[in-house]
């Protein structure tokens, strides 16, 4: 046996390199990826570098942006523009709030209202590969984060936890291939399911021929899922193709966060919803994590 | 002794190496529009085992490569693994054929190389079923993601080569003390 072994040491070892990733695809395939033993003692190596690397190049870029180059003017911009990003929100936010308002007053008339705990993380590193959209963020397990949590900024989705180390975790943005958010168009309550597909753009998949879908319209996340909280935005439509035939609709998505300058985010670490019933009922708490 | 030692840990320390490469090339080009022209370390790292050592540590290496890669990614795990098995073994066929003596071939290969590893892996990628859209971006950064690994595998080869020098695994290195030589007089890089 082991002189057969021998003498087809090559063809066995083949057979082995052949095999190996063969079984791992069909294995991720059944179940997906959580790190193992051998990815954890790798991110002990590689995320305090990437930390290490990321701080220095903040500390560089905002030393060179901050104090060599107009820094109060920097700064004023700095502010007024996440003044602004807020205040669209906020009103991106009204919106739905309002519209979600009405919608309910006509129905039982209770409103519902969101209640977020959140970490703050910073963006270490992103994905090794171009196609796939990951982030890791320089928080983990011992913050509170665990797998499948939401990830937002105040501008709105970013994605979900896929991972998580001690102090790391490894987050899908909504631009991977991998990720899919149910959403729902703020205007017209269409529904459909936001997908990755390239650095920019987002498709809406599942989105029927007769929904009225217009370029321009809000997308928002629909709260089903139990991941995302209801509301939150997601993007705009940048282009709508009808095909003559078929059922459904193209919808390009331009996601509402600006991932070519995300540095930080926020991890919902609890939603509370609160839903309150008419005033002759009690009130009832949902919490949904 | 000594430098059995050395060789003994070459590949661990070369793995460490591997790795420390992907942090930084991860963390380094994460920044519009640098994330555009990441290097592949562990692809070089791949044209080198192929080319530099034997079938079975190459390709066990080339496996543990895929999976540093992996954990840096959310791509599905077993992709890197059949891309850069694949490159793996298309480099040996290729090192079979063709004579590869010098720095400039080996970046020509890597360049090579960077280009079928992309369709290699988005040909997986669209029997998984999850090339929506995919095709025409791979094909936008097709020819500078080569360019990029070219120009890294440069600086990478030399360095691979000193440190295969160093860790007594290059053959020249494993002469006798009377026959050493410095480094730079010898042929290679």
């Amino acid at each position: 046996m082991i002189k057969y072994l021998k003498e087809y040491r090559f063809y066995v070892s083949l057979f082995l390199f052949l095999l190996i990733p063969v079984i791992a695809i069909d294995t991720s395939t059944r179940a997906p990826r959580d790190y193992r033993l051998y990815d954890r003692m790798i991110l002990g190596i590689t995320a305090p570098i990437q930390a290490g690397i990321s701080w220095t190049l903040d500390q560089v870029v905002s030393g060179y942006q901050n104090y060599l180059y107009l820094w109060n003017v920097r700064q004023d911009n700095v502010a007024l523009v996440s003044e602004n990003r807020k205040l669209l929100n906020q009103i991106g936010v009204l919106r739905e709030g309002q519209q979600e308002n009405s919608r309910l007053r006509n129905l039982l008339s209770f409103r519902e209202k969101f209640t977020l705990e959140t970490v703050v993380a910073r963006v270490i590193a992103k994905d090794v590969s171009t196609e796939f959209r990951a982030i890791r963020i320089n928080r983990g397990e011992t913050a509170g984060i665990h797998k499948n949590m939401a990830v937002v900024t105040q501008e709105g989705t970013v994605g979900r936890v896929l991972r998580t180390t001690a102090n790391t975790a490894d987050v899908v943005t909504i631009l991977d291939l991998l990720s899919s958010v149910d959403s729902i168009i703020e205007r017209s309550r269409a529904r459909g399911a936001v997908e990755g597909m390239t650095d920019e753009i987002c498709q809406m998949r599942f989105v029927l021929r007769t929904d009225d879908i217009q370029v321009g319209d809000l997308l928002v996340s629909s709260g089903l899922g139990g991941i995302f909280p209801k509301g939150i935005p997601v993007g705009t439509v940048a282009k709508v193709r009808k095909k003559p035939y078929g059922i459904s609709q193209d919808v390009e998505v331009h996601p509402s966060v600006d991932f070519s300058r995300l540095e930080e985010v926020m991890v919902v670490t609890r939603s509370e919803s609160e839903a309150i019933l008419t005033s002759d009922a009690k009130p009832e708490k949902a919490k949904t994590r | 002794m000594t430098r059995l030692l050395w060789r003994l840990a070459n590949a661990p320390l070369f793995v460490l190496i591997v790795a420390i490469g992907v942090a930084i090339q991860s963390s380094l080009f994460n920044s519009y529009p640098l994330l555009y022209l990441q290097p592949d370390v562990v692809l070089i790292a791949v044209i080198w085992c192929a080319l530099r050592r034997g079938f079975d540590e190459g390709g066990i290496l080339t496996l543990i490569f895929a999976a540093v890669a992996e954990s840096h990614s959310s791509a599905p795990q077993g992709l890197f693994m059949i891309a850069y098995m694949a490159v793996y073994l298309g480099a040996r066929i290729a090192n079979k054929v063709l004579v590869i003596p010098s720095l400039s071939t080996m970046v020509m290969m890597t360049m090579a190389a960077s280009i079928g590893w992309k369709f290699v892996y988005m040909l997986v990628l669209t029997l998984m079923g999850h090339s929506s859209g995919q095709w025409r971006h791979m094909l936008w950064l097709l020819f500078p993601s080569a360019a990029m690994a070219g120009a890294t595998a440069i600086w990478v080869l030399r360095w691979l080569e000193r440190f295969d020098w160093n860790t007594y695994k290059d053959p020249r290195a494993r002469q006798g003390p009377e026959d050493e030589v410095p480094l730079d007089t010898v042929e290679g890089f």
